[in-house]
């Protein structure tokens, strides 16, 4: 634990005073590079700690190849219906895999103090918002696109479609893992908050669902998928600009 | 322009009595006008060319869900001005929306279905206008969650104000959304559900139905503002006199 | 009469429409009054709790 809140506070040191006159350019460039600097320290600080508790990284995926089995063992085995159904049954697994891996982006950090670290340390907490996020990203959303294919797959998908479908839910989730973040900001410290933080979350997912889904299912079609992965990116664009922001005064609530 | 108004409106005790005061001047224009809307709506108003007597469903669905988005806007405006400028009473406001919404979004899909059986043979249909109703409940119950899971009434209302305020942003992608889904899988409809071309006899009761019920959810929100607006006040002088009255 | 209460037919979706809408809405009148009677039972007892402590 201790080894969790040391790297915390080097990533937060803020840097040595600048010189004063004429400093108040300077000082903003200043600014910005410490808060990079943080974050970036977040960010490596996030994915190393992860990668010592690797099950709990397999949990998400486990659950997603999970979700894909149930389908084709409620519905039916035959593959070509199970094509028709793929892009619904993918999402919404990706969804709830996402979903599940939003308890810990959090739950660790607000624990063990690391959080209040960071909202006290005079480094901007949206870029360090940012940093966390990335990292969840990195290490739920991403492996679940690359996973994708092997459901897709299972579900009857054809080749062809598969590096359409990483590619999606690959910026599909990233927007998930923005909305998430302020959902679980939210709900921080709340006793039992999964089903609260999916009721929250799941709503303001919904538009990543539709236009990930149609982007399958193109996919799968084998017609360009360019309108849906556009939107999907546009969707991806604006929850970077905002949710980190938005994340940041909702920890900086939970946290008073 | 004095913006004294706008100050005083921060202060919970002015607060407070105004809402008293206020109540009556909405609760009875509204009972009036609804009872009006009824009166034209049930009785006077002819049945409709296609629909018959069942378009009359029309005289509580529409005004339910009106209702439903005009109490979120009003939720989520409150809840902003409460975050950006620290005004207590904007969270009070916001608090005592979110049930009235909730409930009316809940008769907006129930009339919205016992209208659509006869209509369209269905009870339910995934077109954009009732799927983004849907999610506008679970909008309203995810704020109502939040808040019920939050003990500390501050986090609460910080933390429910947010969420409101992202709900807010996100709605129009939403519909928006959920309407180009619906255009891609629109399935061949019974009936265009469109609000029929309306005859004067059939608008004016509408029209009064409408104005009712917005003045009937001031009412209601007066009454439920002063509830919070007094348990947010831990032991402020000016209780012990407003609780003799 | 009883041609108002058939509505042309639809009586079974008109008139449990107006009854869910009219218990919504005086259920909410309900629940306003007495959320507001709560409010003051609830500041009654602190400020008596706050006079016993003083």
């Amino acid at each position: 634990m201790s080894a969790r809140v040391t790297s915390a506070a080097r990533a937060l040191a803020p840097e040595p005073a600048v010189g004063q006159g004429g400093a108040a350019a300077a000082s903003l460039g200043a600014d910005a590079a410490a808060a990079l600097r943080a974050a970036r320290l977040a960010l490596l600080r996030d994915l190393t700690l992860a990668f010592r508790q690797r099950s709990q990284l397999i949990q998400p995926l486990a659950f997603f190849a999970m979700v894909t089995l149930l389908f084709p063992l409620a519905i039916s085995p035959e593959l070509s219906r199970l094509r028709a159904i793929a892009p619904g049954v993918l999402w919404v697994a990706a969804l709830l895999a996402s979903l599940l891996a939003l308890e810990f982006l959090f739950r660790d950090d607000a624990h063990d103090g690391t959080l209040e670290q960071y909202a006290l340390s005079g480094q901007s907490l949206t870029w360090l918002m940012f940093a966390k996020t990335a990292a969840h990203w990195l290490l739920t959303g991403l492996p679940l696109a690359l996973m994708a294919p092997l459901a897709g797959l299972s579900l009857g998908v054809p080749v062809a479609a598969l590096p359409g479908i990483v590619v999606s839910v690959a910026v599909g989730s990233v927007t998930l893992s923005l909305i998430g973040s302020i959902g679980a900001a939210l709900t921080l410290g709340i006793k039992r908050s999964g089903t609260l933080l999916s009721l929250l979350t799941l709503p303001l997912s919904l538009p990543v669902l539709i236009f990930g889904a149609r982007a399958t299912e193109l996919a799968i079609n084998g017609a360009p998928l360019a309108a849906p992965l556009e939107l999907l990116a546009a969707l991806a664009v604006l929850g970077i600009t905002l949710a980190p922001l938005a994340a940041a005064a909702a920890v900086r609530i939970s946290l008073e | 322009m004095t913006w004294t108004w706008f100050h005083r409106l921060g202060s919970p005790p002015y607060v407070y009595a105004l809402a008293a005061r206020l109540t009556p001047w909405f609760a009875w224009p509204a009972a009036l006008l609804i009872a009006g809307g009824l009166a034209g709506g049930l009785v006077l108003a002819p049945p409709d060319y296609q629909q018959g007597d069942g378009f009359r469903i029309v005289y509580v669905h529409a005004p339910s869900a009106w209702m439903s988005l005009m109490v979120y806007m009003t939720m989520a405006i409150a809840a902003a001005v409460a975050l950006i400028w620290r005004i207590k009473v904007g969270h009070a406001v916001a608090a005592a929306c979110a049930p009235i919404g909730a409930s009316f979004t809940f008769v907006a899909l129930v009339t919205g279905a016992l209208y659509g059986a006869p209509m369209w043979g269905t009870y339910w249909e995934w077109d954009p206008r009732l799927t983004s109703e849907l999610i506008l409940l679970f909008l309203y119950l995810g704020y109502m969650g939040l808040r019920a899971g939050l003990e500390d009434t501050q986090r609460a209302d910080r933390a429910s104000a947010l969420l409101a305020v992202a709900g807010s942003v996100n709605v129009p992608i939403i519909h928006y959304s959920v309407t180009w889904w619906n255009s891609l899988h629109q399935a061949p409809t019974v009936m265009q559900f469109g609000k029929p071309k309306m005859a004067l006899a059939m608008l004016v009761p509408l029209l009064m139905m409408l104005a009712g019920f917005t003045l009937y959810f001031v009412a209601v929100l007066l009454v439920r503002l002063r509830g919070e607006v007094l348990s947010r006040e831990r032991a402020a002088s000016w209780i012990p006199e407003v609780l003799k009255t | 009469m009883s041609r108002f209460l058939d509505m042309g037919g639809y009586a079974a979706y008109v008139w449990p429409s107006y009854a869910v809408t009219f218990t919504v809405v005086f259920l909410n009148i309900f629940w306003a009054r007495r959320a507001l009677a709560r409010s003051r039972a609830e500041a009654r007892r602190r400020l008596a709790m706050r006079a016993e402590q003083a």
